[in-house]
């Protein structure tokens, strides 16, 4: 395979690009999904193919292509240079590229069990059974989904990089969902949507999913029947999963340098931070402790090298409450004057490689939950995402959970449903003060992160173990 | 074409007589021009080639997937779905495959746009806001779709489009719009440019106003959000199914000034005239004058809900999604800009949505954001520039019998949430809009 792609960067740069690089992907797909007992949905997909980018003055140039026949290589790497060549029509500064570490290398994601080896048909029993008992308990539609990747990846670039990878995630969930008059409740596990991890089966059936069927089925009923979320500023209690996607959307998000250079204001928007602030802005209270760890093993954006041949890195990005770091590529990272975080990935062969979060988590802290109810007077707990939205700064957001519980005097005494919560990040994040430990620190993952144009679905990660913000605006509804 | 046809005779070939079988095959070339900080940054080019197979023999059935470069041979990619079927579970929604009758040729010889003409395009737009920082993108779609199956069914479509997208930025305001057509001559991006431009510079320095119900001038963008939300999550059958449509068949749910119709047979319209199982699409009433005709349908929505089939499956998502209208056209009314303006005693003019969600699907109650061009209006004239207000609206009731004011005169293309070309809208003068939170949340 590296030959192959040679032929295509060769091809790049002798039509005139200043830098070329190009991966060849073999990508497979195992998607299942069952409802109310009975399979909905058995998938499976296999792509492979090319992609190249070239860089020729202030843009990149990128193309791709199912067909790796030799003369269609060649073609390729001047399709490249040509499409890049066509920015000048609007062209800019020309754009800097930070070097690296030239490297042979190859990585396989650790695993027990291949998934791709492990009978469909034990797959698929498990999706029956578990939405089946949750039919059979009294949910209105029960559900589940297991999707595994196998991806081999080979990189080259101009410069002699010549790296192979191959990632393996799977991931999953259940939920259970009861209609009531004119509303709907839901219960999810391990997460909204599911909780991915790099790995193999040995993942899913960590999960456990037949022990968790009859609490889902009864609070998403019990939910009908419970009061509304009360209303106004209290201290709210976040459970891991939900504060993960927190943590994605209020700072995974905004420490994106392509954001915060602008590359992407039309679309994803921008960010609220600048970068003459770093190392200076308060992100939130001293307990704030997040960094970027593309090295977690097992956590959903592990690997070795990201898709510029960058060593996936530990990077902080707050400590103690102050911004510290970005989320970078190398030719962001050059234009910022900081070092390539190797945080660039594509969403397979036929997209172009852009910044994406590794594994963005907030460090654990030294409480532990039930420290947090006990020491909590007057608040709600929340638990499991259901909606989310932010500005396109990442400043203003409103959120969403499946299932609250008010606390009382130390004490959970009342389930309540459409609990939300809503806020400004460096406001919110100023207000943690307290913070679970490492016990219940989960690697939770993030398989549906939607960036780029063409639109690209990345794969996140974010650790974190439940946490308290004081006085948050709570209760909010349509 | 050839080369399709000499794929889908190799793997035709391989398919046992005992077995209902359906193949399809996408060949796509798609670019897009991005441009940011005034100038293309990123542009890319693809060019796809997917073989989709379903098998059903037995009340069980088998779907795979592959590019042409993953298939070594036509024999094996058949045998190992062949192979697996024996594993695979039931399937008790299985509604058979399309008829031989419904079969379209469609296909056509297109050649797709290249990078220059897009950069054009793109120089086009950002001289309209030379001061100001642009960002957007220029995109160009050539698809080609081929379906057969052993009913005997043989089509084939092709579609192409292009879209310019755009914001200006000043330090304190942004300003947006699009356009879609079939064809990238069809697109002005100058004018674009002009309409981004003036909203940019007009909402500079805006002040902020407190939450609450406000009557709104919604902009072609946050109409378009608004349909599309009541699209997929409440007239696709599959919601319905599901316990959580919000919509009622045959009842006064919307405004009567509301009109919704799936125009696939029109020439301007964007996408192919047949859906993802072959079949001919038709243009469709789905609301008339607020009453609600039909869900969108899929072959297996339509026997389980024993309701007509509307021909919306849709490529490119699983077909257990459900039905998506894919070229929905809101009636436009008779109200001008300007006019519906000067109807406003105090209201806001909001230009577009931003990350809208959901909360409960049942009751469409959504939250989201305004942003690039958003204006008080008061006493019939726009006033002042101002920021970011968070809305909690159910979607359902901003169009509900009483709310809708008046429709405007004017109707395009606009982008929405879930994608481009799908939605050709007016704007809208609604009553009340619930904003729940300002800029300091």
């Amino acid at each position: 395979m590296f030959d192959l792609l040679n032929i295509a960067i060769d091809s790049a740069i002798s039509s005139g690009a200043k830098y070329s690089d190009a991966r060849i992907l073999v990508s497979k797909s195992r998607n299942i999904a069952a409802k109310n007992g009975e399979v909905e949905n058995f998938n499976e997909s296999e792509k492979i193919g090319l992609g190249i980018r070239a860089l020729v003055g202030s843009s990149w140039g990128f193309y791709s292509t199912y067909d790796l026949s030799r003369e269609s290589l060649i073609s390729s790497g001047k399709k490249a240079f040509e499409i890049a060549k066509a920015s000048a029509v609007v062209s800019g500064k020309e754009t800097p590229f930070a070097d690296v570490p030239v490297v042979q290398d190859e990585y396989t994601t650790p695993h027990e069990e291949n998934p791709f080896k492990v009978s469909s048909t034990e797959q698929i029993d498990l999706l029956v059974n578990s939405t089946e008992q949750m039919k059979k308990l009294g949910s209105s539609r029960s559900s589940g989904r297991l999707d595994f990747w196998d991806t081999e990846k080979w990189f080259c670039s101009s410069q002699g990089h010549e790296i192979f990878q191959n990632i393996i995630e799977s991931g999953g969930g259940i939920s259970s969902l009861s209609v009531g008059d004119g509303e709907t409740q839901i219960r999810s596990y391990p997460q909204s949507f599911g909780e991915y991890r790099t790995g193999g089966w040995e993942v899913i059936k960590s999960f456990e999913f037949g022990k968790h069927t009859q609490r889902l089925a009864e609070e998403s009923q019990r939910l009908l029947v419970a009061p509304q979320c009360p209303e106004g500023v209290m201290d709210l209690i976040l459970e891991g999963s939900q504060l993960a996607l927190q943590i994605h959307e209020s700072v995974g998000h905004a420490i994106e340098l392509d954001r915060i250079l602008g590359w992407e204001a039309a679309y994803a928007g921008t960010s609220h931070l600048e970068l003459d602030k770093l190392n200076k802005h308060r992100y939130g209270s001293e307990l704030m402790n997040i960094v970027a760890d593309a090295t977690l093993p097992g956590a959903l954006a592990t690997f070795k090298y990201d898709d510029e041949g960058t060593p996936a890195q530990r990077v902080e990005i707050v400590k103690e409450g102050i911004w510290t770091g970005v989320l970078s590529g190398r030719d962001s990272a050059a234009i910022a004057g900081v070092k390539p975080g190797g945080m660039v990935r594509a969403d397979g062969f036929s997209r172009l490689p852009m910044v994406r979060m590794t594994n963005v988590g907030l460090l654990p802290g030294e409480s532990s939950l039930e420290e947090i109810i006990e020491s909590t007077d007057n608040g709600i707990y929340m638990e499991t995402n259901r909606s989310w939205s932010i500005d396109d700064l990442r400043l203003n957001f409103q959120f969403g959970c499946e299932a609250g519980w008010v606390v009382k005097n130390g004490k959970i005494i009342d389930m309540v449903k459409n609990p939300t919560y809503t806020g400004i990040t460096p406001e919110f994040w100023g207000n943690m003060d307290m913070l679970a430990n490492e016990n219940e620190w989960v690697f939770w993952g993030t398989p549906n992160c939607g960036k780029g144009q063409p639109s690209q679905i990345g794969h996140t990660g974010h650790p974190a173990s439940p946490a308290r913000f004081k006085n948050t605006r709570i209760g909010v509804r349509g | 074409m050839n080369i399709w046809k000499e794929v889908l005779g190799d793997l035709q070939k391989q398919i046992p007589n005992s077995v209902e079988c359906e193949l399809k095959m996408m060949h796509s070339k798609s670019a897009l021009t991005r441009f940011a900080n005034s100038h293309i940054h990123q542009n890319v080019d693809e060019e796809s080639a997917d073989v989709f197979l379903t098998i059903h023999k037995d009340g069980k059935t088998i779907s795979r997937s592959k590019n042409i470069t993953g298939i070594k041979s036509s024999k094996e990619f058949v045998k190992e779905a062949l192979d697996s079927l024996d594993e695979s579970p039931k399937d008790t929604t299985w509604a058979g495959l399309t008829s031989k009758s419904e079969s379209y040729e469609g296909f056509q010889e297109l050649h797709e746009a290249n990078p220059e003409e897009r950069a054009n395009l793109v120089r086009d737009f950002v001289k309209e806001g030379e001061d100001m920082n642009a960002a957007g993108y220029c995109s160009t779609y050539l698809n080609n779709f081929f379906i057969w199956n052993t009913n005997g069914l043989n089509s084939s479509d092709t579609s192409s489009s292009a879209f310019i997208d755009g914001i200006f930025r000043t330090d304190t305001s942004a300003g947006s719009s699009h356009r879609g057509a079939v064809n990238i001559n069809n697109l002005d991006a100058s004018q674009t440019g002009k309409e981004a431009a003036k909203l940019a510079v007009d909402s500079q320095n805006p002040i902020d106003i407190d939450p609450g119900k406000y009557e709104v001038i919604l902009g072609h963008e946050a109409v378009s959000t608004i349909l599309v939300f009541l699209s997929v999550y409440g007239l696709n059958a599959k919601s319905k199914i599901d316990g959580m449509s919000p919509i009622l068949l045959n009842e006064n749910q919307f405004d009567e000034k509301i009109n919704l119709i799936d125009t696939p047979e029109d020439s301007e319209s964007i996408g192919f005239k047949i859906d993802a199982s072959g079949a001919k699409k038709y243009n469709l009433e789905i609301i008339k004058n607020g009453v609600p005709s039909t869900y969108f349908h899929t072959r297996r929505t339509s026997k389980e809900l024993n309701m007509e089939n509307t021909h919306h499956e849709f490529f490119g998502v699983d077909d257990y999604f459900g039905g998506i209208g894919t070229n929905l056209n809101l009636d436009k009314g008779n109200v001008s800009h300007s006019d519906m303006i000067s109807s406003v005693k105090k209201g806001i003019y909001i230009n577009e949505f931003w990350y809208c969600r959901v909360l409960d699907p049942i009751t469409q109650v959504v939250t989201g954001l305004n942003r690039n061009g958003s204006f008080l209006i008061e006493n019939g004239k726009i006033t002042k520039p101002i920021g970011r207000l968070r809305f909690t609206q159910s979607f359902i009731k901003s169009l509900s019998p009483g709310n809708v004011i008046s429709v405007g005169d004017k109707s395009r293309y606009a982008d929405s949430e879930f994608g481009e070309g799908m939605l050709k809208v007016p704007k809208l003068h609604l009553k009340e809009f619930n904003f729940t939170g300002g800029v300091s949340g």
